[in-house]
Parts: structure tokens; sequence; C-alpha cells
């Protein structure tokens, strides 16, 4: 469902004006174990990998016994890290090669047992009613073409919680938007609320982050993107500059 | 695919259960088979321990 060049995202502040000891744990565990990952993440991308799962088990916190869907998993980068701190997981994804790495990495990490993946269409989910605790769609909906059907249809086997996030409108990534392989769907802040209140979902919180568009992340070394990500976050802090975010992660309610 | 996720899989198309059919092990994970609707009679393939609940106009050599 990702093509190899989607938009990478990422969260919020307090993860990253303080990261959690846990967080670096489990990212250098996913480091030595992700191969394949790590050809994506790698150099600036690091940054975003590791704020992007931080945004996750933030949201999602305590993740014990939860039943998470994630909706398109991909290479299983979020399902494998759900698992490992406890969660039961089922990932879902269109593509079925995208699907074998993401099982080869939850043989690698020990975590098969509470982890399925299946071939599935986001639109026409093959389970019944209410039966997660959470589904988590990332990267998701920049893809989405009609992305109330899709929330919709999360919402109807999600008990609690769904967690999303989406690229926003009048960002800094519109100017590069051209560039992907398929055009990004943006969103402004008042259009996803009108989307959470057509499908019953209530806000719990949003969090913006990265002004400076992803592509220069994944292009540069750490060594480059660390400062760079300080100034931004820097910016970022200012109220005021919130409607310039690139990235908003979403973490709603089920009413 | 571990035989517990077929309690909670569902015809994507009209949400009805499934049942196993031509079912064939490794240990405890099933490696293939075919998940049929009990309602419509769709049938949806394991291929690789993977189960494939695409609804039949998304799955591959079908016509877009």
């Amino acid at each position: 469902m990702r093509p190899d060049l989607s938009p990478v995202s990422l969260y919020s502040r307090g993860g990253v004006v303080s990261p959690s000891v846990k967080g670096q744990e489990w990212y250098q565990a996913d480091d030595v174990a992700e191969e394949y990952d790590d050809k994506r993440f790698s150099r600036g991308g690091q940054l975003i990998d590791r704020r992007e799962k931080t945004a996750v088990l933030e949201a999602l916190a305590p993740l014990d016994d939860r039943r998470v869907l994630e909706i398109a998993c991909g290479t299983g980068r979020f399902t494998t890290m759900m698992a490992d701190r406890g969660a039961d997981v089922v990932g879902l994804d269109i593509s079925s090669a995208m699907l074998q790495q993401g099982r080869a990495k939850a043989v690698q990490m020990d975590v098969a047992d509470r982890l399925e993946f299946l071939r599935g269409d986001a639109g026409r989910l093959p389970f019944p009613d209410d039966h997660f605790d959470t589904v988590v769609a990332m990267r998701f909906f920049h893809l989405a073409d009609d992305p109330e059907s899709f929330l919709r249809e999360m919402r109807r086997v999600s008990r609690e919680q769904i967690v999303f996030d989406t690229f926003n409108r009048f960002s800094a990534r519109s100017v590069y938007n051209w560039a992907l392989p398929m055009g990004s769907r943006l969103y402004s802040k008042s259009e996803v609320a009108v989307l959470l209140a057509k499908t019953d979902l209530t806000l719990r919180g949003v969090e913006d982050d990265f002004i400076v568009p992803y592509g220069l992340y994944r292009s540069m070394p750490n060594v480059l993107a660390e400062p760079i990500r300080t100034v931004d976050r820097a910016v970022g802090s200012l109220s005021a500059a919130d409607h310039l975010a690139s990235v908003s992660y979403w973490n709603t309610k089920v009413r | 695919m571990n035989e517990s996720l077929l309690e909670i899989l569902r015809c994507p198309l009209d949400k009805a259960e499934l049942t196993l059919e031509d079912a064939e092990y490794d240990g405890d994970e099933i490696v293939s088979g075919t998940l049929v609707c009990t309602e419509c009679g769709e049938r949806y393939p394991i291929e690789d321990g993977i189960p494939n609940l695409l609804p039949p106009d998304m799955r591959e050599g079908t016509p877009a």
C-alpha cells in the first residue's frame, strides 16, 4: 500500500524534548533486527522512525494485552514493536511481499505468537464489529481517496480508539508534493474535525511536528539532521506555527 | 497463521463467519488452505501462511 517513497511522518513535542529511555531501548533492538527498514530509515530517517514509534507508543499506552489492528502495516515496523510491548496485534496490508517481511521480523523478534498478518482491503475489513481496542493507521490517510469511508470502517471494528496521522495542507510539504510517486492527499485541521464528527469519533489529542519537510531529513546524515531538528522544534513550540506543521498525529476515541 | 485467528476473521463482503477447508499445518501454524464464507460461499486462500482476505475484485489477475 505504501510506495517506497511514501512520506515519512513524525510526532509530538514531549517525546522529543525528553526522549524516553524505553523508546531508545526498542529503537536499538529494532535497529539490530530490521535490516530491511534500516535501508529506508537510515541517516536522517532514524529521527523520523524513532519519533513516529514514540508517537504510537504514547497514544496506545498501556499496551499490555491490548487488541490492536494496524491498517497498511507494511513490513511490520509498528506491529512488531506493539507486540513486543505486550499487545495482541493483527497487521493488515494489501501487499504479500511486505507481509512476508513482517513475518520474518516477527520471528526474529520472538513476537510471532502475538502477531498475525493478513492481506485485506482497508475499506472492507474482514473482522466483526467492535473487535479491537485500538485501530492504528500510520501514513495511510495521505493515500486515501475517500478518507471518510475508510475511517468509518475502522470505527466499525474498534471498540475504543483510533490513532492515525495526516499530512497537512498549507505545510512546506506542498512544495515537493509533486515529487511523490502518487499525489499525496493533504488535510487541513478543519477537514479532519469534520471527518471525526461524521464518523462519531471524539478527539483525545492532536500533536503537530516536523515543519521542515521529511525529505530533507531522509537525505541527511544524522550529524546534520540533529541540529536542524533542534531549530525545527523551537519553531514548532510556538503556537502560531501550528498551521505550518507537516504532519499531525490524531488520537481519537470511539463515541 | 495461527488457528486462533480464524475466530476473528470474517468475510470482507458480508462479515459472515468463515470455515476452513483443506488446511495444511506446520506445527500450530496453518500454512495453506481455503477460508469459505458461510453466507455467500466466497473462497479466500491462505498463501504461504498468510490469509488473503482481499475481496475478489482486488485480487491478482482481476481486471481493474
